[in-house]
């Protein structure tokens, strides 16, 4: 099976949405125990919603280092300021 | 390859995938919504375990690497690899966040079968073998035994450190 990427993309959207989550004060990992954490981080999810963002895109037609960088910065910034009011952890987390 | 043999193979490969991630990530340990403790006494209360119990409860109730699997599996054989893979798991993680499950079973589970598949498409793999063998890796679990399956996920929820420690 071919593989039919652009990984430079995908590593431009994921670096951009890695280095600006960490300019925004997001934790670079969830606390211990992890599996329990409801904290957003900058590798969990925001590098890996920068990815699927840009997968998204690009089955969209929409692709490009400019498209990639885009993604990883709007996913940075969804992560810090609405992920958590769109889908808020439990009350009783 | 052969098209049986490649399911065999897939369904193997896609029952420890979700089956080690799930217990790792600590579905035996506790249930994560009502529906889970519920479903994990039920199974206790017919001879299974309890921590295979609270993991069965919580693959029903919760989108988790049993769901990442199959998603990802469906995604890599309808767009690609690896966009197939990475909109499942981003699609995972928001199902997650909506079931009261902070997603990290699921989305887990999605991005290593897309890894898997990517890996053994080398060797003649199809992405729709893994569709077929994680619908029958699920059965094992789900739909043959309840209390004989959730022994064996008891057992080796204890093995990895992960049993529950309610009664």
């Amino acid at each position: 099976m071919i593989v039919h990427v652009n990984v430079l993309s995908y590593l431009l959207a994921l670096g951009l949405a890695v280095i600006l989550g960490l300019a925004l004060r997001l934790p670079l990992l969830p606390e211990r125990p992890m599996r329990y954490s409801w904290s957003i981080s900058v590798i969990f999810p925001t590098a890996i919603l920068s990815l699927g963002f840009y997968a998204m895109l690009v089955q969209l037609g929409y692709q490009g280092l400019m498209v990639a960088a885009s993604t990883g910065v709007i996913t940075a910034l969804f992560c810090k300021f609405l992920l958590e009011k769109l889908v808020p952890r439990p009350e009783d987390s | 390859m052969n098209e049986v043999l490649g399911i065999i193979i897939a369904a193997i490969i896609c029952w420890f995938n979700f089956v080690l991630i799930d217990t790792w990530m600590g579905l035996p340990e506790n249930p994560g919504v009502k529906g889970a403790e519920v479903i994990g006494r039920a199974v206790k209360k017919r001879g299974g375990s309890l921590a295979g119990g609270f993991f069965q409860g919580n693959i029903v109730c919760s989108p988790d690497a049993s769901a990442g699997t199959l998603l990802a599996s469906v995604g890599s054989y309808a767009i690609g690899i690896p966009e197939g893979g990475l909109i499942a798991a981003t699609l995972v993680y928001f199902g997650n966040r909506l079931c009261a499950d902070p997603g990290y079973a699921g989305t887990t589970g999605a991005l290593s079968i897309t890894l898997i598949i990517y890996l053994t498409s080398m060797v003649g793999m199809k992405p729709e073998f893994y569709i077929v063998g994680m619908v029958l890796a699920i059965i094992t679990i789900q739909g043959l035994a309840h209390p004989t399956a959730s022994r064996l996920l008891g057992k080796l929820a204890q093995k990895m450190g992960r049993h529950t420690k309610m009664t």
